[in-house]
């Protein structure tokens, strides 16, 4: 009746994964009942999880994002803390089958359901709105994406308490990964969690890059894109290209795992390099998909804070094209060792130092933006700043590793480990920080507490700097990574230092989330009236803060490359607002539950196939299909606006840009 | 070139899919999909006949299934992709070079990769004999 599923699936002998999970259940069960003695339900269900507006599904896949990261977080302290624990005669706290699931959920959680949705969702909300259009092009596919996304992330954490995470690291790798070396459920739980989310992650690359080249506003070509734009579409084209690839390779695994096929194994003609080879050929172009939209956000972040237009933009989107292509030629930089001979090192060992041109030419753009600016410290610009070194110091350790022989001595060293936190860390989150902070007014309506800002910042700053300095030069002195166990006492220092690290990273977290707490308390003085908080330069910024559901009550025409600094200079100039339009109604997608019913039916489907409980997974397969039927016979696609609620809306809109007018005015 | 195009103003360029797309071209709506499905059936058919017919010289037959396979995806991309030489197809020509570009690199440098490998390393069986 349930498969493999019976009591032994939950670790009664082991208190912290069960202490874990009641506390967290706890906190759950706690905000549910609060929703519900409140009576919040209907609101929630009908303006956020049934809602196709791109900056509802954007701030949902940020929330995801953030809680993620901070989940990933928490098995960051036990890391830290079980290592410091575990040298010499002391034995740490973790058994080795929990720790390796621990630094497993690590890597998966912080990629997968970390950064992605946190990146993801920053598109989401900021691309529509900088290309000056109502919504994304397939609205309701949008909110299927996100919860599709929310059901990976759902089963990999109920692997925390109903049977185990996998023991393979973040790429399972084979043999370890097959079912000779890993019979338990974890790799399963891996395997369906990371196939249901990319799905979703798959939709919205086809659903970004369809917005981007087809919904642009009147005169938007794409030279005059934000570079915000010209990194997502980036992006966007290398989840298209590379996640396909993911979805094979784990599709072959699963084939290897449930029906005995031998792809991967060591036995019977498979070959489990070839999983090394296909996993990073989506891998490498993975780091970019990341690290793409964080350079756009910096773009943006740095031309508006230094009150100048973007240097070199059309190097800008040169570069990124490049990154785009050559990033699809690197990946044999992760296996160096595996056994290919020097030709072949030595290629890719090439390509991986020439695509570190792309990023050099964009790192002196942002150098020669800031040049002769008015540079403005506000929380973004520290992210920005702060990114700048630190990425220049992750991306050379990153062409030292280039070198196929000193890969050979570096190859799965804690140096290693550094480099790709330094980049990972230095690019895509402190990139993530840096939107959160820079787009939070345009979407709450109110700006986030600077002090706490601050606070935070130089604690992460500081914190990373510390831990992975550490790390860089144990890994020098040849400390492997994920040990569960360490003889050798001469690293002990540097791991306290890490330790010590990680704790003031602690506090930066914590100071985040004060910052949150502080500014929602303090809203109303934090108000942004005007819409435009930054003085940016940029379309979203013409909106009020939060937009209203259609973002722009007339989509704008664009003349230049800077479409809202060019409208707000001219009407500075002439000291009068642009002319009352022609308003019209405005037809806007209604709401669907399509996408959190399919991704129900999805969540069942992924735990029934974990667990072998094959009549669920028929059950849920149904489901989910009868909905997208449900929802392809709709009859009632839209709804209207009438022409007065926009007007309406809108003179509210006229009105408080009157203040910039005056902030503006020359002297 | 798109530059100064008002995308609001040309509703030709939609996308692939949308109703009245391609309503345009010359082989557009049923009729076009029609005569596609036509000439891929006779393609495919053609594929599964001739080498048992006798008509072409037996050697020959590999490098004829080639030029039917070829033939073939001509005419998926002309009448069901609508990859044409049209002004607005930009996006098309470019996504498929894109996913043909990407699809080359990963499948040769796989390829190559692994025939490399195969080279450098020792199977088991090697393994054996050197053991012995």
């Amino acid at each position: 009746m349930f498969g493999k599923l019976d009591w032994s699936a939950i670790p009664f002998d082991q208190p912290i994964p069960l202490i874990a999970a009641a506390a967290i259940g706890v906190i759950l069960a706690a905000v549910l009942g609060w929703i519900t003695v409140k009576g919040h339900w209907p609101y929630l269900w009908n303006e956020w999880i049934t809602s196709v507006d791109h900056k509802r599904i954007g701030v949902m896949y940020v929330m995801l994002g953030v809680v993620m990261l901070v989940r990933g977080f928490s098995d960051v302290m036990l890391m830290r803390t079980h290592q410091a624990a575990a040298f010499g005669a002391s034995q740490g706290y973790l058994p080795p089958e929990h720790y390796n699931q621990i630094f497993s959920a690590h890597g998966t959680i912080m990629i997968f359901f970390g950064s992605m949705p946190f990146i993801i969702g920053l598109m989401n909300f900021v691309v529509p709105l900088q290309l000056g259009v109502r919504d994304v092009a397939f609205p309701t596919l949008n909110s299927v994406s996100f919860w599709l996304t929310a059901s990976g992330a759902l089963l990999t954490n109920v692997s925390l308490v109903i049977g185990e995470f996998a023991r393979t690291g973040w790429l399972p790798y084979a043999p370890l990964s097959e079912t000779s070396y890993s019979p338990g459920v974890g790799v399963d739980y891996y395997l369906w969690a990371l196939q249901i989310a990319g799905v979703g992650t798959l939709m919205s690359g086809v659903n970004l890059v369809t917005t981007i080249l087809k919904m642009r506003a009147p005169g938007m070509g794409y030279l005059r894109m934000p570079m915000f734009c010209w990194t997502a579409l980036g992006s966007n084209m290398l989840i298209v290209a590379a996640f396909p690839i993911l979805t094979a390779t784990l599709a072959m695994l699963t084939l290897d795992r449930y029906l005995g096929f031998h792809f991967f194994t060591n036995e019977a003609g498979g070959n489990p390099m070839m999983f090394m080879n296909l996993i990073w050929a989506w891998g490498h172009p993975e780091v970019y998909i990341l690290v793409l939209p964080a350079f756009g956000i910096f773009s943006e972040v740095f031309s508006t804070f230094s009150s100048k237009p973007l240097f070199g933009y059309r190097s800008m989107v040169l570069a990124t094209l490049f990154i785009v292509v050559v990033s699809f030629t690197v990946w044999l930089h992760h296996f160096f060792t595996m056994g290919a001979g020097g030709d072949v090192n030595a290629f890719f060992g090439i390509s991986t130092s020439v695509i570190a041109v792309g990023t050099g030419v964009k790192v002196f753009n942002w150098l020669f933006t800031m040049y002769g600016g008015r540079v403005r410290f506000d929380t973004p610009m520290l992210w920005a700043l702060a990114f700048v070194l630190y990425f220049v110091v992750g991306g050379m350790t990153g062409v030292l590793l280039a070198v196929p022989p000193a890969d050979f001595l570096l190859h799965n060293s804690m140096f290693l480990v550094a480099h790709f936190h330094n980049v990972i860390v230095g690019g895509v989150i402190f990139g993530a920080m840096a939107g959160y902070e820079y787009w939070f007014p345009k979407a709450f309506g109110f700006r986030l507490d600077e002090g706490w800002g601050k606070l935070a910042f130089w604690l992460t700053v500081v914190g990373t700097v510390v831990v992975f300095g550490a790390f860089y030069i144990v890994g020098l002195e040849g400390m492997t990574r994920r040990l569960q166990h360490i003889d050798n006492l001469a690293w002990y220092d540097w791991i306290m230092v890490a330790l010590a690290g990680t704790l003031l990273i602690a506090g930066g977290v914590l100071a985040q989330i004060m910052q949150l707490v502080v500014s929602i308390r303090h809203r109303d003085r934090l108000r942004d009236e005007t819409g435009d908080p930054w003085d940016g330069r940029s379309l979203e910024w013409i909106t009020p803060s939060p937009p209203p559901v259609f973002n722009f009550p007339v989509l704008p025409d664009v003349h230049g490359e800077e479409a809202y600094w060019e409208i707000k200079q001219r009407a500075i100039e002439q000291q009068q607002l642009s002319e009352v339009p022609d308003y019209q109604p405005i037809e806007m997608p209604r709401n669907s539950p399509t996408g959190v019913i399919t991704a129900f039916f999805c969540t069942f489907v992924g735990f029934a196939l974990i667990w072998h409980i094959w009549w669920l997974a028929a059950l849920g397969l149904v489901g989910a299909y009868v909905t997208f039927v449900v929802f392809a016979w709709r009859d009632e696609v839209e709804f209207e606006i009438p022409a007065e609620e926009v007007e309406r809306i809108d003179r509210a809109r006229r009105e408080s840009r009157q203040v910039i007018l005056e902030r503006g005015a020359p002297a | 070139m798109s530059d100064h195009k008002r995308l609001d103003g040309d509703r030709n360029d939609s996308a692939p899919g949308d109703e009245g797309v391609n309503t345009h071209e010359p082989l557009s709506g049923v009729k076009g999909y029609a005569i596609g499905l036509a000439l891929a059936s006779l393609l495919t058919a053609a594929a599964f006949i001739l080498p048992g017919t006798g008509l072409i010289w037996g050697p020959a037959i590999p490098a004829a299934l080639v030029v039917l396979a070829i033939a073939q995806m001509g005419i998926h991309l002309v009448f069901f992709l609508h990859i044409t030489t049209g002004s607005d197809n930009q996006n098309n020509v470019i996504a498929l070079a894109f996913g043909v570009l990407i699809v080359a690199l990963v499948v040769l440098g796989s390829v190559w990769i692994m025939n490399h490998l195969h080279h450098q390393l020792m199977t088991p069986a090697d393994m054996m004999r050197m053991m012995r």
